[in-house]
């Protein structure tokens, strides 16, 4: 019994990895086509989809301890997930402020508070300890330290994601095309998603809680690349494909030409 | 005279107006400059010599006069009250009034290109 659960959520924590990180690569290989004022912000959520990846890197394998029952591995690799984990904020707070504000300085500062926090929680979390246990589903951790979960709730992670539907209303408030819209408000909902779920995941001490939690981690990711990479039928669905357009170009073209044109086709009434 | 006009900022907005195909009214910015200038003056006579202080780097002297004759006071925007006077009338502050709406929507409009501009 103890075997299917678990191998479950291997199975979900290794694609949240690849598919992390492998969106992370993506992001970063197109950046010859963003301006030069959205790169802060692109480099910003390679950095922040590269640390999912990092924390659910040493999860899997976290998971695969419990499931061969090496409970020493399983806790290092808990301690080891905590670091990517506890400054996942800081790439995200940088993001929103920069798209927002405009100012790489602020959104620097901002995200620095936000590393301090994460610094904090590791302080806590490494200094109390945590007491585990292994079900049929998943490795479960509790944290001993209260401010440390404290810390977690508030500073990482009901800051940003006020700050996310913050910048999710000014965009919905506004007329902005279908297409745009749609590649602005994706993006958000997906990172706020994974970031949520993330917190609910690390949390949790119901196992099949933590499955479901990586199982809407994985939709999150999925459903990021989704937005900037919408597949043709979508596109369709959606109304916002991106028609290319070939510039109809034939100089000297003058409304008095197609007049012209026009007059000549009909009968001679205008002349 | 209540509060300086801020001519780099009208020359933005009218900019972007002329750049959407509104080449008169809020996207002429001599227009701008002409109605602000009487709005600010509301409760006194606008000479020349006012409305010139801005629009000196934009407009030689005759457009200017032009205009306030053939826009201002041809649609009743302005009363001549002396030789070179002018005064403002309700009709003329309700464009003013006009006038600052459509600086608000320009702001709102940058705002939001400037968010969805740095949007990766």
């Amino acid at each position: 019994m103890m075997v299917s659960g678990l191998l479950l959520n291997i199975t979900i924590c290794f694609a949240i990895t690849l598919s992390s990180f492998a969106f992370a690569w993506v992001l970063a290989r197109s950046e010859p086509e963003h301006g030069d004022k959205s790169k802060p912000a692109l480099w910003a959520l390679v950095i922040f989809w590269t640390l999912v990846g990092f924390t659910y890197l040493p999860t899997t394998i976290r998971m695969i301890a419990a499931y061969t029952q090496n409970y020493g591995l399983d806790q290092m690799m808990y301690n080891l997930a905590a670091i990517p984990f506890a400054f996942v904020s800081v790439p995200l707070v940088y993001f929103i402020i920069y798209v927002i504000v405009g100012n790489k300085k602020v959104s620097g500062y901002v995200s620095f508070v936000f590393m301090i926090f994460g610094s904090a929680y590791l302080t806590f979390l490494y200094s109390n300890g945590v007491n585990s246990t292994v079900t049929e589903w998943a490795s479960l951790f509790s944290v001993n330290s209260d401010i440390a979960i404290s810390i977690y709730l508030m500073g990482l992670f009901v800051v940003p994601t006020a700050m996310i539907l913050g910048l999710l209303l000014i965009i919905l408030l506004q007329r902005v095309p279908k297409r745009l819209r749609y590649r602005t408000t994706l993006p958000l909902v997906a990172i706020s998603f994974v970031f949520d779920f993330m917190l609910t995941d690390m949390i949790t001490n119901i196992d099949i809680m933590q499955v479901f939690a990586r199982l809407f981690v994985l939709i999150g990711t999925v459903q990021a690349f989704l937005a900037y990479f919408p597949p043709l039928t979508l596109q369709e669905k959606l109304g916002i494909q991106e028609y290319q357009f070939d510039f109809y170009e034939e100089d000297d073209e003058t409304e008095h030409d197609i007049e012209d044109d026009i007059g000549d086709e009909g009968d001679d009434t205008n002349v | 005279m209540s509060d300086e006009i801020d001519v780099e900022l009208e020359q933005k907005v009218a900019d972007y107006y002329k750049s959407i195909g509104i080449n008169q009214g809020p996207g002429d910015i001599q227009y701008r400059l002409i109605l602000k200038v009487l709005e600010n003056n509301s409760d006194r006579i606008t000479e020349f010599a006012d409305i010139r202080k801005y629009t000196d780097q934009f407009a030689d002297r005759g457009s200017i006069g032009s205009k306030i004759k053939t826009i201002f006071q041809l649609e009743g925007l302005v009363k001549k009250v002396k030789r070179g006077g002018y005064k403002v009338t309700d009709k003329g502050l309700m464009a003013a009034s006009f006038l600052k709406s459509t600086t608000t929507f320009y702001k709102k409009v940058k705002r939001m290109s400037d968010i969805i501009e740095r949007m990766p």
